[in-house]
Order: structure tokens, then C-alpha cells, then sequence
């Protein structure tokens, strides 16, 4: 039994690291990744699952370098910035995130509604409610708490590996076609091309460097703790992955094998597995779908009052009270107001919200990534923790593979070619 | 270039963009812009620093500055209310020891800080720049403001210093908050910290580490007034005339026998209001209350709360004085399980 006793204290050393790396990786995870990674399993079947391996490598290289510097730096990402690069060039960053990130707030309250609706419940019983609790959860949750009831959200997950069992793939197939490199061939499928671009455009975004960064400084962590934060950050990229690869099995099982390869949300992924995979598996999609969007709802707009306020000099923080920091706390206030209310609003196209949105990400992303290899390899900066030529190798092609593909999926969508 | 910028204070380097302490406020703050006026120094035009601008309108004057008409900003710069510090209101931050040398720069105007307000100052630095702030502050200045520190920072910042920089401060504190401290610390750093020390405090620290953190023992102060229980308040007076352990310590004084046994608390107020030839023992507070130096925090918690004390004496199973606990430590302990 000694084993059982090792194993369950090596369980327990793995669950008290967990923290921002993990709450920050899964809410990459957020409605707009679950219908991307839904419409990759319903088109293409388990044909596109090679891109998990590279994508968990890139989103660990690049959350680690942010977890790093925050560690090392004691600063968040958009204070080191503007201490380096200036007011201007900050304005500049901090103006497109908010936009990107409003963007994405709506998609977010988009899932709540559209993830309700499969229950029957009215949007607009359930987007005014939600975005109560949202606000609440933070306002009133005091800073410890908070972490909790998002680690507690990230487990949710959970939900999509369940689904996936329920919807009994082929294992073999799947797990096969995960290692297996891609041939020239199946590029040629029409629309993969856009699709892998869509997964990893997906994947790394601005606002979660900024996110990351910043809550490793509010927890306080410190060189010497580093090492346990690179872990969680690992370990929340892994578990971030295996879930998506799992939302692309369910599709790939279901959906894909019974042709029907057009999807255009992840509500319409869920209502389409209802009949094919069965009552359960329906529900545990949903529910994912409704704690992915209730859980990113949370944290993007934090992040994004954290970021803006650190970069432009307001009082920041969940440690602060409402009067010590109001700019934090208004603009936390109007984002989800805002956010919640646009969904409300009848024949307004949302479309054209989020691809304006997504556009904006695509410009804002090769800025927040480039200053970030800068940063990280300032030696008065960084001191023995610049990047290792390994990792700036990591680093610089992830960087470069990352902008060109969001800008070819940029272009795509204003010129209207993809998907 | 660089050699040449290493001993000055450069505008666009240091200052713009930066945190810097505004000593007025209390506050760290981050540099908009920089205001500056015309002197002159040996007939010779100079320009100074007036003040530094921490609020919007230092913020949109370098935003737009070039990219709308001069005449068009200047009149909006004027709608918007400036957030000025003055100069000499600045403390600046620099976490490379040998550039705070040649710049001179030292953190005086922060010394002169309420030790709380200083702990909060630094509890919003980067680790960096708390390490530059605690190296810069004199022994009992930074003693003061460590206690005030959240233990969890207090650790990390002992940490970063020097092991006989931090004896040094840890003499200066509280023996209690600088056990609690060393406690929270591995072994063989506080182990480092120990040997630092002069053999008197050294032990202190020992006999005080020796005590579960939870107990009235692992709270209590050694530092306590005790007089004779035979003698009068003019006594009394001289004792805590030479007395060294600040005004919070000397809220009651203990009255012991020649064994150190306790015999009763005199409170500061009775001592003040009584002709200087009154016995003490006639002025004790009734009943006596004292703790066991194994009694539980709750439980010390209760005795403070339902007999409405300052402070609060602790013995031993001989019931000799070992020690004190005032009000202060109680409130401490409360919040923390809040």
C-alpha cells in the first residue's frame, strides 16, 4: 500500500501548485475555443488531431515565459511594458486589448445564452442573472476565495472527458491520429488549412499573457517559488489540451460520422449530439459549454481591468476596496454591464462584433508577443532568468508561426475566403 | 555613454514611467510627466525639477503632444485638474546598490513615515525594489515597518537581505513578532540569523522560539515592566522612567515577589492619578487575571474580550512572570481568522 500513500501525496503536492497557470490555461478553453474545436472534430473528423501536440507545446512555452517574468519581475506584463517601451506604445496595446477583449466578453455572454437555450431557458432571464453572479463573485469574494471557485471551474471540465467517453470514439483511430505527423494530403482537404489557423489563433491570445503575469504577482509568488508556478502552468496547458482533444473526439464520433459537418455554434454541436450520442452526453456538453462561458465571463473582464490599470497608473487589484480602487472596479462594472447588455439586444449582428473583435486580436497579438521575447531577455530585467537559446529557439517560432498564421486567418476573415 | 549615465539621474530612464513614492500621499505612484522650472545657478540659466505629474493631464499632454495643434492641447490641458507631487514630496526607487551610491539616493523622507504606512508602501513594490527600500532605511525604521508588514511578504522580504542585515533589524524589533518571524523561516536561515545576533537577544530569540506559535506564549512579549510588589508608585515611575520597550509595552505594570512570582497589575492610569509615597499593592486592578503560557490564542482571545484588557500576563506552571501580551497582538490574531 505504500505506493498508494506515495501516490496520493504526490496528488496532493500537484493539487497545492494549481493556481493562475491552471485557471489561466483552461479558460483558453472559453466558447469560442469549444465551437472551434466542435467544428474541427465535425469537418474533419480525427484527421486534424496532430495540431494538439504542437499547440500544448507552444501554449507552454509561451505561458511559461509570462509566468517567469512575473515571477522574476514582480511586475505585470503591461507595467514592464510601459516601464521600458513608454506611455504611448502602452496606450496603444492597452486600447486594442480592451476592444479584443470587449469583443470576447460578448462572445462569452453569447455562450451563456446559447448554452441556456438548450435547457429553455430565456436569454434574457439568464444573461441578467449571470452577469449578477459574475459580478458578485468578484466584488464580494474575497481574493482567496476567488482563486478557489476558479480552480473549482477549471475541474469542470471535466465534463468534456466525460462526453467524450460517452460518445465511445475509436480509441485506437484517435489516439493514433494524435501522433501520427500530418501528410501533404490532408492540407488539401478544403478548409484544413484555415481550420489549424483558426485552432492555434485560438489558443494563444493577448489577454492571457497579461492575465497570467498579473496574477502571479498578486500572489505573491516569488524566484524562489518559480519553479512550483512553471508546473502549474504545465500542468494547466496538458489538462487545457487533453479537453479540447476530447471535444474534437465527441464531434469527430458523433457528428462527423454521421455527416453532419456544418456547425455554426457549440450550441448547434450540443443540440446535434443529443440523438447520436445520447441524452447524457448532451447534458455534459451543455453544462461545459455553460461553465466555460460563465467562468471566462469572470475573467475576462478582470483581466482586463487589471491589465489597463496597471499600464496606465490607476490602483489595481482585488486586495483594494471599491473606493481605493474605483477605476478597477467601474470599469470591471461596464465591461460586464456592457457585455451582458449587447446580448440582449434584438437582430444585433453579433458576427460582426466578434470578427471586428478578432481582427483587432490579430493586430495586438505580435506586439504583446514580440515585447514579451524582448522583455524576457533584458538582462537588468531578468537577470540569470533570461530565456536559454533553446527556449528563445522555442520561443522566436512559436512567435513568428503564431503572427502569420492569425494574420492569414485575419485577412481570411475580412476578405471573407475561410471557413 | 553608459558609463557616463550610471551617475545620473536621468528624466526619460529613472523618472518617466516609473513608481516612485509619494511621501505626501502615502502612496506608490507611477511618473505621467515630469513639470519643470527656469533657475539659475552662477548666473548660469538652469532648469529643475518643479514637480512630478501622477494624473490624467500629464498623461494626455505626452500622448498628444505633436499629433494635434499646440494651441488646441494647451486650452484642453488646462480643463483637466493636474495631480502634481512636488519634488520634494518624491522618494525614488532604485534597486541597483551601487547606482542608490552614486545617485545618493536614500529613502529619508519615507523614514519619516508612520511604520504602517511605510509597510504598505512596500507591500505594492516588486520584490526588487522592496530589498532597496529595506536595505536603504535605518535598523529601527525598517524594525518598525517589518512588523507592520504581511507575514507573508515579512518572509519573503527577509529572504532577499543579507543574513546580518536582518539580525540587525530583528534586534530592533518586538522579541515576539521577530520570533514569529524567524519561526516562520527554514532552520538553517533563521539558524544564519541567529548567529548574527548579540548572545543576549540571541537567547531571547531561542527561549521565545522554544514555544508553539498558537499558545499565549508563542504571542507574548518579554519586554514587561515588573516592580517589587513591596514598593510605591514613586518606585513604579523610576522603573519605567528606565524603561526601554516603547509606550505600547508600559500600559500596566506586573508587581512580582522576590521569586518572580506574580502578584498583581498596577494599570498605568492608577500609577498617574496616585500620590507618589501609595504603596502599589494598594492600586492593583481585582481580580487578578493571568494566563497560562500554554493557553490557547482563542482562549486568550475570551480573557481580553470579557475582561476588557490592555494587557494581559502570562506564567509559567510556578507561576512566575514569563511574560505579556497586549491588546495589539490580539487584534493582530483575530484578524487573521476573519
Amino acid at each position: 500500500m505504500k505506493w498508494l500513500r506515495r501516490w496520493k501525496i504526490q496528488i496532493l503536492v500537484l493539487f497545492s501548485v494549481l493556481g493562475p497557470g491552471f485557471i489561466t490555461a483552461n479558460v483558453d478553453n472559453d466558447p469560442g475555443g469549444i465551437f472551434t474545436y466542435s467544428q474541427t472534430g465535425a469537418q474533419f473528423g480525427y484527421s486534424l488531431l496532430w495540431t494538439m501536440i504542437p499547440i500544448t507545446v507552444a501554449l507552454i512555452v509561451v505561458q511559461e515565459m509570462v509566468a517567469r517574468m512575473g515571477a522574476v519581475t514582480g511586475k505585470g506584463l503591461s507595467d514592464l511594458i510601459r516601464e521600458e517601451y513608454g506611455l504611448r506604445t502602452t496606450v496603444f496595446v492597452m486600447l486594442g486589448l480592451v476592444i479584443t477583449n470587449f469583443g470576447n466578453i460578448v462572445t462569452e455572454f453569447a455562450g451563456i445564452a446559447g448554452s441556456m437555450e438548450l435547457f429553455g431557458l430565456s436569454k434574457y432571464v439568464t444573461v441578467p442573472v449571470c452577469a449578477l453572479i459574475v459580478w458578485l463573485l468578484v466584488i464580494k469574494g474575497a481574493q482567496k476565495n476567488v482563486e478557489k471557485i476558479f480552480l473549482a471551474g477549471s475541474f469542470f471540465y471535466i465534463t468534456y472527458i466525460a462526453a467524450g467517453v460517452l460518445a465511445h470514439p475509436d480509441w485506437t483511430h484517435s489516439l493514433i491520429a494524435t501522433v501520427k505527423p500530418p501528410t501533404l494530403e490532408s492540407f488539401k482537404e478544403k478548409g484544413a488549412i484555415f481550420t489549424v489557423i483558426g485552432l492555434v489563433g485560438t489558443t494563444i491570445a493577448p489577454w492571457m499573457q497579461f492575465y497570467l503575469q498579473a496574477s502571479i504577482v498578486e500572489k505573491g509568488v516569488t524566484k524562489r517559488q518559480y519553479k512550483a508556478s512553471r508546473l502549474d502552468v504545465i500542468v494547466g496547458c496538458i489538462f487545457t489540451d487533453v479537453v479540447a482533444w476530447f471535444i474534437i473526439v465527441v464531434c469527430a464520433a458523433t457528428l462527423f460520422a454521421h455527416g453532419f459537418h456544418n456547425i455554426t455554434s457549440a450550441k448547434d454541436a450540443a443540440e446535434a449530439l443529443r440523438p447520436l450520442a445520447g441524452q447524457y452526453a448532451f447534458i455534459l456538453f451543455a453544462l461545459g459549454l455553460f461553465n466555460a462561458a460563465l467562468f471566462s465571463a469572470t475573467i475576462l473582464p478582470l483581466s482586463t481591468v487589471y491589465t489597463v490599470c496597471e499600464g496606465l497608473g490607476f490602483e489595481s487589484g482585488l486586495d483594494n476596496k471599491f473606493s481605493e480602487a474605483p477605476v478597477f472596479y467601474w470599469l470591471y462594472t461596464l465591461l460586464i454591464a456592457l457585455g451582458a447588455g449587447v446580448i440582449l439586444i434584438p437582430n444585433l449582428p453579433l458576427f460582426k462584433i466578434i470578427l471586428g473583435s478578432q481582427v483587432v486580436n490579430g493586430i495586438v497579438l505580435p506586439f504583446v508577443l514580440i515585447f514579451m521575447l524582448l522583455l524576457i531577455n533584458k538582462k537588468d530585467l531578468m537577470g540569470e532568468y533570461v530565456n536559454s537559446t533553446l527556449m528563445n529557439v522555442l520561443a522566436w517560432t512559436t512567435t513568428v508561426v503564431s503572427i502569420v498564421l492569425t494574420l492569414i486567418y485575419v485577412v481570411g476573415l475580412v476578405t471573407g475566403s475561410g471557413g | 555613454m553608459l558609463e557616463g549615465s550610471e551617475g545620473m539621474l536621468l528624466l526619460e530612464r529613472d523618472l518617466l514611467d516609473q513608481q516612485v513614492i509619494d511621501v505626501h500621499g502615502r502612496k506608490v505612484v507611477r511618473v505621467n510627466d515630469v513639470d519643470l522650472y527656469r533657475d539659475v545657478l552662477d548666473q548660469h540659466p538652469i532648469l529643475k525639477i518643479a514637480s512630478v505629474d501622477v494624473g490624467a493631464r500629464g498623461a494626455v499632454r505626452r500622448l498628444l503632444k505633436g499629433a494635434v495643434p499646440n494651441a488646441a492641447l494647451r486650452s484642453l490641458l488646462r480643463r483637466i485638474p493636474p495631480r502634481a507631487i512636488p519634488w520634494e514630496f518624491v522618494d525614488l526607487i532604485e534597486s541597483d546598490p551601487a547606482r542608490r551610491v552614486k545617485l545618493k539616493i536614500s529613502n529619508d523622507r519615507l523614514a519619516e513615515l508612520h511604520p504602517a504606512d511605510i509597510a504598505d508602501i512596500v507591500e505594492d513594490l516588486a520584490p526588487d525594489d522592496r530589498e532597496a527600500v529595506f536595505e536603504t532605511l535605518d535598523h529601527g525604521v525598517a524594525a518598525d515597518a517589518l512588523e507592520e508588514v504581511d507575514p507573508k511578504l515579512q518572509k519573503s522580504i527577509v529572504e532577499s537581505l543579507d543574513s546580518d542585515r536582518v539580525a540587525d533589524i530583528m534586534e530592533e524589533m518586538n522579541p515576539d513578532a521577530a520570533a514569529d518571524l524567524l519561526g516562520d523561516l527554514s532552520d538553517e536561515h533563521s539558524e544564519a540569523i541567529l548567529q548574527e545576533m548579540q548572545p543576549e537577544e540571541r537567547q531571547e530569540m531561542r527561549d521565545l522560539l522554544e514555544f508553539d506559535e498558537d499558545t499565549a506564549a508563542g504571542r507574548m512579549t518579554t519586554y514587561y515592566l515588573s516592580v517589587e510588589f513591596g514598593g510605591t508608585v514613586a518606585d513604579a515611575i523610576a522603573t519605567l522612567r528606565a524603561f526601554e520597550g516603547g509606550p505600547a509595552a508600559v500600559s500596566t505594570i506586573f508587581l512580582t515577589d522576590s521569586h518572580g512570582t506574580l502578584v498583581g497589575a498596577v494599570p498605568l492610569a492608577n500609577l498617574v492619578l496616585s500620590p507618589s509615597s501609595q504603596p502599589l499593592l494598594s492600586l492593583v486592578s481585582e481580580p487578578l487575571i493571568s494566563c497560562h503560557q500554554e493557553t490557547k490564542e482563542n482562549e486568550v482571545a475570551e480573557l481580553f474580550d470579557k475582561y476588557n484588557l490592555l494587557a494581559l500576563p502570562v506564567v509559567d506552571d510556578q507561576k512566575m512572570l514569563v511574560g505579556m501580551i497586549t491588546a495589539d497582538d490580539i487584534i493582530s490574531f483575530l484578524r487573521s481568522k476573519i
